[in-house]
């Protein structure tokens, strides 16, 4: 009942945020200056039809009537239709007259769900090899508090966070993709593609893991209960590996949750310098092109599983430990 | 790790008590190898970003195209003292734009945690100390902030305008400031409940009064011994945005835009790209060393670690 509780308090919650979120990004589109119609029409087009265009497709009208409208959309479901982007795929370039108000324009949905399981793929990915890479360092970092093992955590932690991730992916590309050719880099054609990039993601998140594994494990194993498991007479690997582990589990939950938006942030610049046809890359080319509708579906859609990874965060957190308060 | 044995030979309960708890930790820090390592790393780094640009007569815009693509010092079979570091695709010396590359990066970095700190503290230890409507209001707002990504909204903004370094800082430091406001709101509530502010009330200090004189000096300084971290952050932020071409405009060289430039000539002219990375890397670290031993100390004097 009281997980029941939980869910639809923080889903109530979560529609809101979402809701503040898409007037956020909606109004910012609108308020910082750069015309879209000028990118539709083209740098030759008169001012005249700029603001025809504009009138048409509604951009001249008050910010919270095209907010209302945009919000009837989204209640049905429809984020409306991408300003450049036509259903067969090609983007149109600017001078290149494509009417926006037809119907033969992508909608903003499609693109969203036709990319967003290769960046969960993508994402996911990275999460993995950051877990793999960082377990290892942070517990024996955690369980040796004094000794070369925590040095050794505390480096590689050191080290990674201050690679920048755009440097660190041209060096990965240009020696494992270009002179070794052992993986490949540019584009998707298969789940090779994926590995480089997540590496490179995976080498970002790393370092909190490690911080929060050793911090977090060097407090438990402080703890009395360990002492007094020690007493009872478990061995070391049980005592490690089933009860502080547990116990050191509740704050890297909680750091994923709030990491997250890093994760997302990363993996954008990351699918852009691999070419790879993710979210990222769609918002990247979207906010070049002043594409609006696609910017604020790719704001809502991120916002949206931002909220959903939280709530499962605290789910996890509460499970693992009866006693957080959710 | 010899640090630490020298904390724990040093005890001296009296000396201890009387040093209040934030110059235990800097004292705690400054006894980790690896935070003075970075202390003078970034120090040097410093000062010549600051006075070499000022001092030389070389320029870090200016052309000569019949010098371009000139390697480092003894490592190509083109190169001269003049360029240490050799030269870029347009006879630019990268030692030159590379540092004041640094010196943009730092300043973004710097400035914009400044802002992020006082903004996102301000409004948490608001929050936490007046609660109700005040708090829920406040982080429902934090909470909508933090679920848009940074580089989304640095890139939203900074696509459609004109990006100098003052907007720069700006989208940086809008997106920066949720996580600040949540660690101070949680600090402030758990100050709120303490003995001292309940006897401040009952003395009739009023809420401002108990929140600036007594309640602050005790929860933000160890958010800003962490800030110190968000610096490399932010400026791993700015070379992102400048690796987009969102960042400050050429031809004021700045690390993102000279790597993003670099891409074309990695084949045959590794360094041009190569060199300001090592630059920016060497900066983080230091930042980041000494952030983190900062962060140590803090747990190991808060947490008994």
């Amino acid at each position: 009942m009281l997980i029941l509780e939980f869910l639809v308090k923080r889903i109530a919650q979560g529609l809101l945020i979402v809701f503040i979120t898409s007037l956020i990004i909606f109004t910012l589109l609108r308020v910082v200056p750069g015309d879209p119609v000028r990118l539709i029409v083209g740098g030759m087009a008169p001012p005249d039809v700029v603001e025809k265009v504009a009138t048409k497709m509604g951009l001249r009208d008050p910010i919270i009537v095209q907010y209302g409208r945009y919000m009837r959309g989204l209640l049905q479901g429809d984020l409306g239709q991408s300003y450049l982007r036509p259903r067969s795929g090609m983007i149109a370039a600017g001078g290149q007259y494509v009417d926006p108000t037809k119907s033969d324009m992508a909608l903003v949905t499609d693109l969203i769900l036709e990319r967003l399981p290769f960046t969960l793929q993508l994402g996911g990915m990275a999460l993995l090899f950051a877990l793999l890479i960082s377990f290892p360092v942070g517990i024996a970092g955690g369980l040796h508090q004094h000794r070369w093992r925590n040095a050794l955590a505390f480096g590689m932690q050191s080290l990674f966070v201050s690679i920048p991730n755009f440097w660190l992916a041209i060096v990965l590309i240009l020696f494992l993709s270009i002179k070794l050719k052992l993986l490949p880099a540019l584009g998707y054609q298969g789940f090779s593609y994926v590995i480089l990039p997540a590496l490179v993601l995976a080498v970002e998140i790393a370092p909190f893991i490690i911080r929060t594994l050793t911090t977090s494990l060097g407090e438990v194993m402080q703890a009395p209960f360990i002492d007094e498991a020690r007493v009872r007479g478990l061995s070391r690997r049980r005592i490690v590996y089933s009860h502080a582990l547990r116990n050191a589990a509740v704050p890297l939950v909680n750091l994923l949750g709030i990491q997250l938006s890093t994760l997302i942030g990363g993996v954008l610049v990351i699918e852009y310098i691999f070419d790879y046809p993710g979210l990222g890359n769609l918002t990247v080319v979207s906010v070049v092109g002043r594409d609006f509708p696609v910017i604020q579906g790719i704001a809502i859609t991120t916002s949206a599983v931002f909220v959903f990874i939280n709530i499962i965060v605290d789910l996890v957190a509460y499970l693992i430990d009866p006693r957080v308060e959710i | 790790m010899t640090a630490t044995t020298v904390i724990a030979a040093e005890p001296e309960p009296r000396l201890a008590r009387i040093r209040s708890v934030n110059r235990r930790i800097l004292a705690a820090a400054w006894g980790m190898s690896s935070f003075k390592v970075g202390f003078f790393v970034f120090i040097a780094l410093l000062l010549a970003s600051a006075i070499y640009p000022e001092v030389s007569s070389v320029s870090a815009t200016k052309m000569v195209v019949k010098d371009k693509f000139l390697a480092p010092v003894y490592l190509g079979d083109k190169w001269t003292w003049d360029h240490v570091l050799g030269t870029d695709q347009l006879g630019r010396d990268i030692l030159m734009r590379s540092l004041i590359g640094l010196r943009y990066s730092l300043l973004v970095g710097i400035v914009t945690v400044l802002l992020i700190f006082i903004i996102g503290c301000g409004l948490g230890l608001f929050a936490g100390f007046k609660g109700k409507w005040w708090d829920t209001i406040i982080m429902r707002i934090t909470d909508a902030q933090l679920s848009i990504p940074m580089i989304i909204l640095a890139i939203t903004i900074l696509g459609v305008s004109r990006p100098t370094v003052p907007t720069i800082i700006i989208v940086l430091a809008l997106s920066g400031w949720p996580l600040y406001a949540r660690v101070a709101r949680s600090a402030a509530v758990a100050e709120r409940g303490k003995e001292y502010v309940r006897g401040l009330r009952v003395l009739g200090a009023g809420d401002w009064r108990i929140l600036l004189l007594f309640a602050a000096p005790n929860i933000l300084p160890p958010i800003a011994f962490v800030a110190v971290l968000d610096v490399a952050r932010m400026m791993i932020f700015e070379a992102i945005l400048g690796f987009l071409g969102l960042g400050i405009q050429p031809p004021t060289p700045s690390f993102g835009s000279i790597i993003a430039d670099s891409r074309k000539y990695l084949l045959n002219a590794w360094w041009i790209g190569t060199i300001p990375g090592i630059f920016l890397a060497v900066a983080l670290t230091s930042i980041n060393l000494m952030g983190s031993a900062l962060e140590k100390a803090r747990n190991r004097i808060y947490g008994g670690l």
